[in-house]
């Protein structure tokens, strides 16, 4: 058994390097703006990676179980406005309004799922998006909710770790909270795929009908990965009012579901990085391009369709094929 | 009784006959979501940016000096042009792939964005007024009512029934039919299923198309026009079931019945989320619907 070269080991498993690359990346951003002193592009990744959390719940639905949701950022908004609501009007507290989004978005997407996974196909697509629709709907006339101006002045909570602790005001140190948060969340799905829950999930994404014949019930399966990703997408949106201090009903919008399924199409369907690159590279976009014209949709809109087209594997997908066509073949034993 | 007689008279009909000429533009438009689904197995994204287009076609055709009638007319069979020139060039693209559903879903999607934001470089965010062709009104039930409101309702009623009948009742919609319940055995039989398929997309385009032209003068043309009015048109669809010209016409008619009467008791912008609430538990009860899809039933 020889030692095997630093090359041969990214080939052996190009995406769970790729995964390291782009947190490398992300660290390497943060000494620079660091030391920049830097407050507007740290809130900007902050951004991207609170909505790369997001583009990973989709994922996890569209390119690990063959769901596509079209409604995602019902859960995205749901995780922000319990988050609001908790540091609001209850304790002040990081780890409180963590909680309480965790409990709530399983509640959530229980219910939501129940309705949901009843669904196939294109119907559970149209049914997901229906769902986001009317909630984001009900909250836009609940005055009690702030109607459609959403809930402003929520206050900057202090994220407590026992010996430290960060002030979500302070821009270098959020930016790596919510990176830490990210990345525990990604490796946790990653290393989810890789059991037998994730095997399940990904023979009902390949043939939904041949997998009772196993003696196992998709439904459930679904229903648990429904769950799942409306636990993820809730707590990436819970940290979108500690970044900018306000929520709105927009947060729910089929603009937001939609640009989480961009993010996820362009970066790449079902390696999962390829939803943090994705959005990571596409909110940057969005904003120098916002920064010379109001019509930046327009070009995201040309790069999606080129990207489904195209190259329908994504950048992720599209980088992993060319590394492992580099491989060695295999020399015979 | 009498009160009750009044009550009809002056409460309801009124909600009735605006829910009916808003009810038909909604079938109008559904009838070309669920056609294209039916035939394509293409949820159509991009459908309510169709319906915009066709608006500010008429606007563009009337500030160039063509009269609204000709526009009418124009407006539908440029939208089939451009539908016809969308199926060959991106639906085309993905057809034949194994995730054609979410593909095609995703293709329309992205071409809805484009759409919306070239609307807004042409023509600007601002909304735009057209100026309805028939003025003066009518009295019917002893109530009066705007005329061009009940020549939508006119029109609208003459196309969905020419609809059913070149369907049902023609050659050519016996190809459409064939080629939605078997397109190798429709080809296989002589019926040219590409054409069929780039003309069906280019119909229900044009439709949709239409619907923004006849609306126009009834609502401001404005680039996201399309939005709120292409998720009435999916609610309709899924509710009839996706495919069925039957259950786009019935759960059109009925549901705009429902939004319009029920506003007498709610405030209106609960509207939509009872329409979708209505949706949700059809969903739940019939997933597929509440009839048979086009060329299987």
């Amino acid at each position: 058994m020889h030692k095997l070269t630093a090359v041969q080991t990214v080939l052996q498993n190009p995406i769970r390097w790729l995964a390291y690359l782009f947190f490398m990346l992300a660290l390497l951003f943060a000494l620079v703006a660091g030391i920049k002193g830097d407050v507007f592009f740290f809130r900007l990744a902050t951004e991207a990676l609170i909505f790369g959390g997001l583009a990973l719940s989709v994922d996890l639905l569209l390119g690990r179980t063959g769901l596509l949701p079209l409604g995602q950022a019902l859960f995205f908004g749901f995780g922000a406005y319990v988050s609001a609501l908790v540091l609001k009007n209850g304790i002040p507290s990081f780890w409180l309004a963590m909680a309480a989004v965790l409990i709530t978005s399983t509640v959530a997407g229980l219910v939501a799922g129940v309705i949901a996974i009843r669904a196939k196909g294109v119907y559970f697509a149209l049914i997901s998006f229906g769902l986001a629709q009317v909630v984001s709907k009900v909250v836009f006339n609940t005055r009690s909710l702030g109607a459609s101006d959403g809930i402003i002045g929520v206050p900057v909570p202090q994220i407590s770790f026992g010996f430290f602790s960060i002030d979500a005001a302070s821009p270098g140190g959020f930016f790596m909270l919510v990176l830490l948060f990210i990345g525990l969340l990604y490796a946790g799905l990653a290393y989810l795929m890789d059991t037998p829950f994730g095997r399940q999930l990904a023979a009902i994404k390949a043939n939904e009908h041949r997998v009772p014949f196993l003696g196992v019930d998709p439904w459930r399966y679904k229903l648990a990965a429904f769950v799942l990703a409306a636990n993820v997408a809730a707590l990436s949106g819970a940290f979108y009012p500690m970044l900018r201090g306000f929520v709105s009903p927009e947060l729910m919008f089929f603009q937001v579901s939609g640009n989480a399924i961009i993010n996820v199409i362009v970066g790449g369907t079902g390696t999962l990085i390829g939803a943090l690159y994705g959005s990571a590279i596409l909110t940057l976009l969005r904003s120098v391009i916002g920064s010379f014209t109001a019509h930046h949709q327009i070009v995201i809109g040309v790069i999606f369709m080129v990207s489904v087209v195209f190259f329908p594997k994504g950048l992720i997908g599209y980088l992993v094929e060319a590394i492992q066509r580099r491989r060695p073949k295999k020399k015979a034993l | 009784m009498a009160e009750m007689l009044e009550w009809l008279q002056f409460v309801l009909a009124p909600q009735v006959i605006n829910g009916a000429s808003i009810g038909v533009a909604v079938v109008l438009m559904a009838l070309g979501l669920t056609i294209i689904f039916g035939l394509l197995d293409v949820i159509n994204m991009a459908h309510g940016e169709f319906y915009a287009i066709g608006a500010y076609a008429a606007v563009a055709l009337l500030g160039v000096g063509v009269p609204f009638w000709w526009a009418l007319v124009l407006t539908p069979l440029l939208m089939a042009v451009m539908g016809y020139a969308c199926e060959r060039t991106l639906i085309q693209r993905v057809f034949h792939s194994k995730e054609r559903h979410t593909l095609t879903l995703l293709l329309t999607f992205g071409l809805a964005i484009i759409l919306e934001d070239a609307l807004k470089i042409i023509f600007g965010a601002n909304p735009l007024r057209l100026e309805a062709p028939i003025t003066g009104a009518s009295e019917v039930l002893g109530l009066f009512f705007p005329n061009y409101r009940l020549f939508v309702m006119a029109l609208g009623s003459l196309v969905i029934a020419s609809v059913w009948v070149v369907v049902f009742r023609t050659r050519l919609g016996a190809m459409v039919r064939a080629a939605a319940y078997d397109r190798h055995m429709a080809a296989s039989l002589g019926v040219p299923v590409n054409v069929v398929y780039a003309g069906t997309f280019a119909f229900g385009v044009a439709l949709a198309g239409l619907a923004g032209v006849l609306l126009a003068p009834i609502y401001s043309v404005f680039p996201t026009m399309g939005r709120d009015f292409v998720l009435i048109a999916f609610s309709v669809v899924i509710i009839g079931g996706m495919g069925s010209i039957k259950g786009a016409v019935i759960a059109g008619l009925v549901l705009t019945q429902i939004q319009s009467i029920s506003s007498l008791y709610i405030s209106p912008v609960w509207g939509d989320p009872l329409l979708f609430g209505i949706m949700v538990l059809v969903l739940m009860w019939r997933p597929q619907g509440l009839f048979g899809r086009l060329g299987h039933a």
